[in-house]
């Protein structure tokens, strides 16, 4: 089942992220299986196959993780919000959207220091707080150990990162830079998500369970009726309805 | 002191509604900023490592994957043909091949609540029909669907392989006799109450039925045999295993099932369309919109999954850097506790876990806890990961917050508490079940010794 959007910039943003999604997803298995036929049927071994894989699986859930809190997919417990009166269950659901907009930002920081010196860029002073900046520099000559570089992207990238000396594998910096770009998005999705708490587009952050969409499908298939009960969880972001 | 505060703060959060994930995440960072000397880019470095770090997790999406071309593939109905024609004439035969159903849909699938919805969302209404009452129906889904994590392939041994450095083709073989035992100690308990209560029997439909539903669900269910089989003769390991079998479910769900993709027939009940007829769709197949859709909910749902594994791998980061585990067990050790009463109390924390985590996420936090004390106490690693699997089975259907329990209630329309006490009498059987796994522990070691030699401990 997916997501509807309401305007069209949105239902195209929406379009990218879950065919981004699927194709990962496609990519990583079509990837793994060519490596065992290679291994069985050609005898030789796609030497970079595994940690394009490995690295193509980080990007997976961190740039799914903010697609998952657009349409409340991130699972949670319910059992409490679900019995309290609405104002406190309002209550509660903002400070939970608080704490979730905190780690994304404190996320965010520690993704840009762990990045930004292979990106030959400056990490953020400060334990806490970015405060300043340091000088981090110097280590985007770093590689990957299996994975080639890819020709047409030497001229530029040993012209902006190592000084002009053309990488043999592809940097370290490609892979990583998923970390700031999807702790960013994190960011801006749990700010969005607050911000629907609050104008009440939105009941919650979590869902109770990973197939409650399958479930809502059976029931709809099979005609059954809602069980009339205040403990089951039945509260799917109102704008997927 | 700090640990148990940090624990505190966890459930706390959980209980307010901020998401599993992020309350694992934040609780850890905290920690991490406040009394350790981690930086932040060394949190989100694990982050990133929790996936690109560990290749046996790699194996979950692929099986999540195969499980969801597995299941709009229409193997569920398939699995349930052949379930009835084999069992179905005993008394209380659909009941039994309810379960039946559930055991080979749990081979196919490594989550319990994909098992309840794709067995339950068709056995539980077709029970109704011939007579059982719904919460006779919807308690044996119920427990029946529990199995989806034991019988292999499974996503929560996985996690504990990851969790534990352990093999998961050990953990696989480990979950087969405990499967295979759990399934029968239902069916003889359903037997029993259909003799004692008069429930329906079906008609014997003959060795043709059985042969001919055998045949069509037998496409779907040699993928247990390319899992297994490949990882125990070598072949691939179980990463690979988990790849190749989401590709065999591509295939068959696409071109024998025909239930999705380009040969889909048109329009309510139309036939699929013959290959010949469409030969070019062995190349349009793989970009169909329905290709794209089933690898979408796969990514999703290993999404959520990770999300919260990997957020959970800081707080194991935390747990292992303030060497919790140790002082833990020399505290245990020096309290004189047995190896009876060390598994009564990861039986007690497993179960109350259970109540505010997802199964994996709560493995990869008590894995490392209770390992180092399994192991300086004599009881085996694999052992000690089915007796954890069985306990996450129970936590699913312990009231109040069972994962199974919604899930039924969902499926099968019916109030949460009914099913609480419709899936009361069989959860006896499971506990049952519990003990004879944690006191017998050749259960899960005979076939992993039999077949992959005696485990070597290395600590």
């Amino acid at each position: 089942m997916q997501h509807k959007a309401r305007t069209p910039a949105g239902r195209a943003i929406n379009a990218v992220e879950e065919t981004l999604i699927a194709a990962i997803l496609g990519a990583m298995t079509l990837i793994t299986f060519a490596n065992v036929v290679a291994r069985y049927v050609f005898n030789s071994n796609i030497l970079w196959a595994l940690e394009t894989t490995s690295f193509l699986f980080a990007w997976l859930v961190l740039l799914g993780a903010s697609y998952c809190v657009k349409v409340t997919a991130h699972l949670g417990v319910d059992a409490v919000i679900n019995i309290v009166s609405p104002p406190v269950r309002r209550a509660m659901s903002l400070i939970a959207a608080a704490i979730c907009l905190v780690f994304a930002l404190l996320l965010l920081k520690g993704a840009w220091d762990f990045w930004a010196p292979y990106g030959e860029m400056n990490a953020t002073t400060g334990r806490w707080f970015p405060t300043g900046f340091a000088d981090s520099r110097g280590q985007g000559w770093y590689e990957l150990n299996d994975v080639p570089m890819p020709a047409f992207l030497n001229p530029l990238f040993a012209q902006w990162f190592n000084e002009g000396e053309a990488y043999e594998k592809l940097p370290r910096l490609v892979p990583y830079v998923i970390l700031p770009v999807s702790m960013l998005l994190l960011v801006l999705r749990f700010a969005q998500a607050g911000w629907e708490l609050i104008v009440g587009d939105r009941a919650s952050l979590i869902a109770s369970h990973e197939v409650e969409e399958a479930v809502e499908d059976a029931r709809a298939h099979h005609a059954i009726p809602e069980p009339g009960d205040p403990v089951a969880p039945r509260h799917p972001d109102p704008k997927e309805r | 002191m700090e640990v148990a505060i940090l624990f505190a703060v966890v459930i706390g959060l959980l209980l307010i509604g901020v998401p599993i994930a992020v309350a694992l995440g934040i609780s850890s960072t905290l920690f991490l900023l406040t009394l350790s000397d981690s930086s932040l880019a060394s949190i989100a470095q694990t982050l990133y490592n929790g996936m690109a770090g560990h290749y046996t997790l790699l194996a979950i999406p692929f099986f999540v994957l195969a499980s969801t071309f597995m299941s709009t593939g229409g193997v569920a109905s398939r699995i349930i043909r052949f379930s009835i024609a084999c069992v179905g004439q005993f008394r209380g035969g659909l009941a039994i091949a309810g379960v039946f159903a559930c055991m080979l849909f749990a081979a196919l699938s490594g989550s319990s609540p994909a098992t309840v919805v794709a067995i339950g969302g068709i056995v539980i209404a077709g029970m109704q029909q011939v007579g059982y009452t719904k919460s006779f129906a919807a308690g044996v889904i119920c427990n029946a669907g529990t199995l989806g994590i034991l019988i292999p392939p499974s996503i929560v041994m996985v996690v504990y392989a990851a969790a534990t450095d352990v093999s998961v083709g050990r953990m696989f073989l480990a979950g087969v006799i405990p499967g295979l035992v759990a399934g029968l100690m239902l069916m003889v308990g359903i037997y029993v109450a259909a003799r004692v209560q008069n429930l329906p029997k079906g008609e014997w439909l003959g060795w043709g039925e059985v042969f001919a539903s055998a045949r069509d669900a037998g496409w779907g269910l040699f993928l247990i045999v390319i899992i297994l089989g490949g990882i125990y003769g070598g072949i691939f390991t179980p990463t690979e295993a988990a790849a190749v079998a989401a590709i065999y479910a591509f295939l068959i769900a696409n071109f024998i099932y025909r239930d999705m993709g380009p040969l889909k027939g048109v329009g309510e009940g139309a036939s699929p369309i013959s290959f010949l007829r469409k030969p070019w769709t062995l190349v349009t197949a793989w970009v169909h919109p329905d290709t794209r859709d089933a690898l979408f909910e796969g990514g999703k749902l290993t999404v959520t999954l990770l999300f919260i594994i990997a957020n959970a791998l800081i707080l194991k980061h935390v747990l292992t850097d303030e060497q919790i585990p140790q002082s833990i067990a020399n505290s245990m050790l020096d309290a004189g506790f047995g190896p009876i009463m060390f598994l009564v109390i990861v039986n007690l924390i497993l179960l109350i876990g259970g109540q505010f985590m997802e199964p994996s996420g709560l493995i990869i936090i008590v894995a490392p806890l209770v390992f180092p004390i399994a192991i300086s106490l004599g009881i085996d690693p694999i052992h000690l990961g089915i007796i954890m699997v069985v306990n996450m089975e129970i936590g699913m259907i312990t009231p109040p917050v069972g994962l199974n329990l919604f899930v039924t209630s969902g499926v099968a329309g019916m109030p949460m508490w009914d099913v609480v006490k419709a899936a009361l009498p069989w959860l006896g059987i499971l506990f049952i079940f519990l003990i004879m796994v944690t006191y017998i522990p050749g259960l899960s070691t005979f076939l992993p010794t039999y077949f992959m030699g005696p485990e070597l401990i290395t600590r």
